[in-house]
């Protein structure tokens, strides 16, 4: 674990990540992709395209499997970061998870982490455990900080209440992630993240709760609808937000996606905005709208007039 | 009997039932040990512990048939001193007996290996034999015991032993770290099993115990060390500054409402859901009824801070005064004198230790899935101070979060409109039964659970209450009635454990929880959740356990020297332990455990001497270099250097505080410390029969 | 048994599942605890982790505690048919609150892992395995509009654009159970 601080502490002095994109960032929402792309930069980090990189995996892939073909396929990302020095970092809560868990099962677990280094000696690589996958979100929290960001944005969301949606794989279990809240069951960093760019982020009831996605949707739609439907009209009733802003990039596809099958349903009679916070901040920062938030189905139009309006 | 007899050794070789019998070939081992050398008779008998047994031997020894005894049987942890008793009824000097374990470390452990079993039995009576034939008379010792006790930690355990030990005649010392008496008790509103109001049967005995002329009551006060041994323990007690005259505190209050709002801290007793002064009393019944100056709130308004400095004069002349000092009618919180931050030390000789020192509650705050932060998330020892008529609000059920605005009102003698909770919903099992924090039950807080909600309902009928359990724990007599009566009263009782609470904009909680009964989550909108968290050994119990040389087991309680049949004492004699110091228990068993405990400790010294087995080291000046290897060593602190006539520091065993252990012994260079009753001889001996087994040594 | 018609049984005999444990010589437990679940020995069905399961609160059957209990009696059979274990969110919120430690999201994942051994495996989860093992990407969309509309290269710097590292990939699957177990055709 020694050395695994020192990568960090490198990491922080040159700002360097590792841009980790998973799978339904690169294909169902590149506007996600492309605002990172946009963002790091102006904010002083540097992007490694971490070439060769593939899915997490996943978790209705090998860990649903087997344990050490889960964490190999981990590793090999992981050892594209410890390679160069440096740690990954994402805007996908399953990655994070699945990358993350992996780690600890490794770093926990002498004879996984061999198991797992012989069969990457096949492919000529070697994971020491050094590098970890960090969540866009802390990196804009601890590393880039608030105060940056508010220096960096063009655009200030007066009058905008947000609903957060950190999502599952930002919180537990903690004892895996790299970073953590201090309290794993009532999460600021995202709430403070929006309230940097000017908007008002309150807490409701059921901020914390699943929003359905992944394995219960692809399991049973429907049951997974009940769930965002909850959410929605939690935000709704409690703080009617104007816009939903999550971290995860598979939170925005449900809370996008779903909402708009609901509301054509007949299940829902209102519309909220969701966008991803990297868009959001890129949205802040003034880029192109087409490109950094190019992307829904629940119609954004609005809420993108509002922030950029002069 | 002289020593220079020729031993004559009598082997008894016992079947303990089938215990020994049944693995071990008894009459294989009798035939061989016919064979030993001195040895004059070998018997077997089913029982030999029995009265017949014992007979055997008596007999043996007084027809001047044998002068050693050898018994073959059980263990000597129980049996050695029925047998000795056996030598020393018939007239021989009782060390002149051996036993050879052939049940615990033998039939017992090799139960499958008959033959084996037989050999290894013969070895270990060989070896018995072997030493029996070096052994030497030896005399009992006494020792003189102070009859006087110090109880440690006044709750409802150390008030009862200390009453019953005072009653029957011993001076007790009660020695308390807080400013009163009472413990957890006090702070409880009523108490099953019958529901009495706790203040209503505490106070009345907590008053007996300031007032009873045997008890030497030293409240505010801790143990800083502990000397000596069972029968003259030395103590040093430091009672803690109180920076009040006790002299002259009458307990009038008059100073209590005076400190201002900066030094205002949470109030102990009211477990932080008021505010109190830093001159305080504890609470309207402690016992002694005086203030103390937490100095660490203390803000020593004007300076006056107890260094010794007059007050420093206003303008118009008139000495600057603290307001506490001020008012207090009588000079007791004056702030001219010096007060000597460390307090006083006192010295005590007691013969026995009873150590009481209780239990303290979780903190809601280790759980964050259950929103700690929120105020109308409590614990239940705050629901007890919430209904309790000397709580924050009088007895009046409100919502915690609406207490700060009702003790404002009071201040400025105001009334005031405060929300009442329509929904209370108690989760048990906070930290207990928890890998990550306690593994045991608590074992009080399903029956404090039902208890407090009963009360509530029956007092509030239109109130909605829900207990999330895992299961319920009523074992014990009229237990099991306040379930039932629970659930006749409508109170919602749920099987399954709440799994989180997030807060409702309005103030109120929604609790997410499980009805394992119909097989699916719920949730329950409420306005009060009481976390039962869990009862956990004071934080300083560790520290005490090792001034006074006990043990604290792995859940950090204190350890019983034998869980059934020595459930009060210790593994050091003379220390005795009662109520939750030991393991969380409700009031009748921390009651009983008390007066066993004070029973145990009149039993001890009520003698007046008692009688140590001779089997304890000593040094042979003349082989001593006084090297001092040993005084470290010992864990009982037994041995000093001592300078003798020739100038020559020599080592000396003091034989009141060695207990025989035998590390001085081994670890002598020179061979210089004997061990009676285990000396070189006598276990080279043992040693060299079973090493050369199957050979028997001649000499 | 007296069957019902989802396939578990509605009264339980649970002899006949001991029966069959021993019959067959394998521990049901012992067998889940193999396959990741170490700690499901530990649990005491409090039901902290379905309070707050996604899966519970939406009516799937089978979920955390349940199987759990499940499991511990010995079921296997009775189970292989049902959707809960590959409907787990991996939220891992049960992990968090589990005062047993025993990981819930271990247990419905060493089922999952189960299940795969008797080929008990939802027909989405192979296609993902196939994806990955194509294109190194479990969600394969050909988004290359969407891609090249937000001003993005048709492929991205992954798999999907370096043949080596996809043979990479392969040859860590190719080494794995994945490969043993023969799920999806991984000559190449
Ligand atoms: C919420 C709640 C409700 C309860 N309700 C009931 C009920 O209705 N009925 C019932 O039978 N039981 C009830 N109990 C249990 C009951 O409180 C205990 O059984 C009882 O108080 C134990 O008494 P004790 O003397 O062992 O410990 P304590 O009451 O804890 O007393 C220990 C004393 O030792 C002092 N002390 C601690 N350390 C030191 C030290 N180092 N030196 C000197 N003094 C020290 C403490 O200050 C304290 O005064 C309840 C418990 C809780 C938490
Ligand atoms: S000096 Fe007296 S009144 Fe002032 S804070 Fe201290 S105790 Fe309170
Ligand atoms: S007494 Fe009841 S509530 Fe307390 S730990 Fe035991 S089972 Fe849980
Ligand atoms: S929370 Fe843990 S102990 Fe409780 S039922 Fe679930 S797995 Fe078992
Ligand atoms: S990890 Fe799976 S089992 Fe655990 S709470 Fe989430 S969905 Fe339920």
């Amino acid at each position: 674990m020694m050395e695994a601080e020192v990568v960090e502490k490198d990491a922080e002095k040159k700002l360097k990540f590792g841009l980790f994109l998973g799978c339904n960032i690169p294909f169902n929402r590149p506007d996600v992709e492309q605002a990172m792309r946009k963002i790091f930069p102006v904010l002083g980090v540097e992007l490694d395209e971490l070439k060769g990189q593939s899915c997490c995996p996943t978790w209705g892939t090998m860990p649903s499997i087997d344990i050490t073909a889960w964490c190999a396929v981990a590793a090999r990302n992981l050892c594209l970061g410890e390679e160069k020095g440096i740690d990954l970092m994402t805007a996908c809560n399953s990655c994070y998870g699945s990358l993350n868990e992996a780690r600890h099962k490794m770093l926990n677990n002498p004879k996984l982490m061999s198991d797992v280094n012989e069969l990457l000696a096949k492919i000529g690589k070697r994971y020491e455990g050094k590098a970890k996958c960090r969540h866009v979100a802390w990196v804009l929290y601890k590393d880039v900080g608030l105060e940056k960001i508010k220096e960096s944005i063009k655009y200030t969301l007066d009058d905008i209440t947000i609903a957060v949606q950190p999502g599952c794989h930002f919180l537990w279990p903690s004892e895996v992630y790299p970073d953590k809240e201090e309290d794993p069951f009532n999460p600021v960093v995202l709430r403070e993240l929006c309230e940097a760019l000017g908007a008002e982020a309150p807490y409701y009831t059921r901020l914390i709760d699943c929003c359905g996605m992944g394995a219960l949707r692809s399991t049973d739609p429907e049951k997974s609808f009940t769930l965002v439907k909850e959410k929605l009209e939690n935000i709704k009733e409690e703080i009617d937000a104007d816009l939903i802003v999550t971290t995860c990039s598979s939170c925005l596809i449900q809370l996008d996606d779903a909402q708009e099958r609901l509301r054509k349903e007949g299940k829902l009679n209102f519309s909220i905005p969701v966008l991803h916070y990297v868009q959001l901040l890129a949205l802040c920062m003034g880029f192109e709208p087409e490109q950094v938030a190019g992307i829904c189905v629940t119609p954004r139009d609005e809420i993108i007039n509002r922030i950029i309006k002069g | 009997m002289s020593n220079d007899e020729k031993p004559r050794i009598g082997v008894y070789i016992c079947h303990c039932g089938e215990n020994i019998a049944g693995a071990v070939d008894v009459k294989a081992v009798a035939e061989f040990a016919k064979t030993l050398p001195d040895v004059v008779v070998v018997r077997d008998y089913l029982f030999m512990c029995s009265d017949p047994g014992q007979e055997l031997i008596k007999q043996d020894i007084r027809d001047g048939l044998v002068n050693r005894v050898v018994v073959a049987a059980c263990t000597p942890r129980t049996h050695e001193p029925i047998f000795r008793k056996a030598c020393e009824d018939a007239g021989l000097n009782k060390y002149y007996f051996e036993m050879a374990n052939i049940r615990d470390q033998c039939s017992w452990a090799h139960w499958h290996e008959k033959e084996k079993a037989t050999e290894k039995a013969k070895a270990i009576v060989a070896a018995a034999v072997a030493k029996a034939r070096l052994l030497e008379p030896l005399e009992d010792r006494y020792i003189e015991l102070t009859k006087e006790v110090m109880v440690i930690g006044g709750g409802i355990a150390g008030i009862f032993a200390a009453l019953d030990l005072a009653n029957a005649g011993f001076k007790v010392h009660l020695v308390e770290k807080s400013p009163s008496i009472g413990g957890n008790m006090a702070k409880l509103d009523k108490t099953f099993p019958t529901n009495d109001c706790s203040a209503c049967i505490l106070t009345p005995l907590m008053v007996e115990v300031a007032n009873h002329p045997n008890i030497n009551l030293l409240t505010y006060s801790e143990v800083e060390s502990v000397e000596g041994s069972v029968g003259n323990f030395k103590v040093k007690v430091r009672k803690k500054q109180t920076y009040v005259d006790w002299d002259k505190c009458t307990g009038c209050g008059a100073c209590l409402d005076v400190c201002p709002p900066k030094a205002r801290v949470p109030d102990e007793f009211n477990e932080g859901m008021s505010l109190r002064g830093a001159i305080y009393i504890p609470f309207p019944q402690a016992v002694p009824k005086k203030a103390v100056v937490d100095m660490d709130a203390c803000i020593k308004c004007g300076g006056r801070d107890f260094s010794g400095k007059e007050p420093r004069l206003s303008k118009s002349g008139k000495p600057i005064l603290a307001p506490c000092e001020k008012v207090c009618p009588t000079g007791a919180a004056d702030r001219t004198p010096y007060r000597d931050p460390n307090g006083e030390l006192v010295e005590l000789n007691v013969g026995a230790i009873i150590v009481a020192t209780g239990y303290k509650v979780m903190d809601k705050h280790h759980f964050k899935e259950f929103a700690p932060e929120h105020p109308n998330v409590i614990t239940a020892m705050q629901m007890e101070r919430l209904i309790s008529a000397t709580g924050p609000s009088e007895g009046k059920l409100i919502k915690p979060s609406e207490i700060p605005k009702l003790l404002e009102a009071k201040k400025k003698g105001e009334k005031v409109e405060v929300e009442k909770p329509h929904t209370i919903t108690f989760i048990s099992c906070v930290g207990s039964r928890d890998n990550r924090y306690h593994t045991y039950c608590s074992r009080v807080c399903c029956m404090y659970m039902l208890k407090q909600a009963m009360i509530l309902k029956e007092k509030y009928p239109d109130l909605d209450i829900y207990i999330f359990f895992i299961d319920v724990r009523t074992p014990g007599k009229d237990f099991d009635e306040y379930y039932m009566r629970c659930r006749q009263l409508g109170i919602k009782i749920i099987k399954g454990r709440a799994g989180g609470i997030q807060p409702l904009p309005d103030d109120r909680l929604l609790v997410k929880g499980y009805d394992a009964e119909i097989g699916k989550p719920v949730e329950v909108v409420t306005d009060i959740a009481v976390l039962a968290t869990a009862i956990e050994p004071n934080p300083t119990l560790k520290e005490l356990a090792r001034t006074l040389g006990i043990n604290v087991g792995a859940e950090g309680f204190l350890k019983e020297r034998h869980t059934k049949l020595y459930p009060v004492d210790t593994m050091t004699e003379g220390i005795f332990i009662a109520g939750c110091a030991q393991g969380p228990k409700d009031i009748p068993d921390s009651v009983a455990q008390a007066k066993a405990a004070a029973a145990s400790a009149m039993s001890l010294l009520d003698p007046g001497k008692m009688t140590v087995e001779p089997l304890i080291s000593e040094v042979n000046k003349e082989k001593c270099t006084g090297c001092g290897i040993c005084v470290p060593l010992c864990p009982y602190g037994a041995i000093s250097l001592v300078e003798c006539e020739d100038g020559k520091k020599k080592s000396e065993i003091n034989p009141a505080l060695c207990k025989g252990c035998g590390v001085c012994t081994a670890a002598c260079p020179s061979k210089a410390i004997t061990l009676h009753g285990f000396t070189y001889d006598q276990v080279l001996a043992q040693i060299k029969t079973i090493a050369r087994w199957p050979e028997i040594p001649a000499e | 048994m007296i069957e019902s018609e989802e396939g578990v049984p509605n009264v339980l005999n649970l002899s006949e599942i001991a029966e069959r444990e021993r019959e067959e010589d394998e521990r049901v437990v012992e067998i889940v605890r193999e396959f990741g679940a170490e700690n499901l020995i530990y649990c005491m069905q409090c039901g902290s982790c379905a309070a707050v399961c996604p899966l519970a609160r939406v009516g799937f059957e089978w979920y955390n505690k349940k199987l759990i209990k499940a499991l511990l009696l010995g079921m296997k059979e009775e189970l292989l048919d049902d959707p809960t274990p590959w409907a787990c969110v991996a939220c891992n919120r049960c992990t968090e609150v589990c005062p047993r430690q025993v990981s819930p999201f271990e247990v419905m994942f060493a089922v999952r892992r189960m299940m795969v051994e008797e080929f008990a495996i939802p027909t989405l989860a192979i296609e993902g395995l196939r994806a990955l093992y194509e294109y190194g990407h479990a969600v394969y969309m050909t988004g290359r509009e969407a891609r090249k509309k937000v001003g993005l290269p048709e492929k991205p710097p992954s798999t999907d654009s370096d043949e080596q590292a996809l043979k990479d990939l392969k040859t860590i699957l190719k080494n794995t159970k994945l490969a043993k177990l023969g799920l999806i055709p991984m000559n190449d």
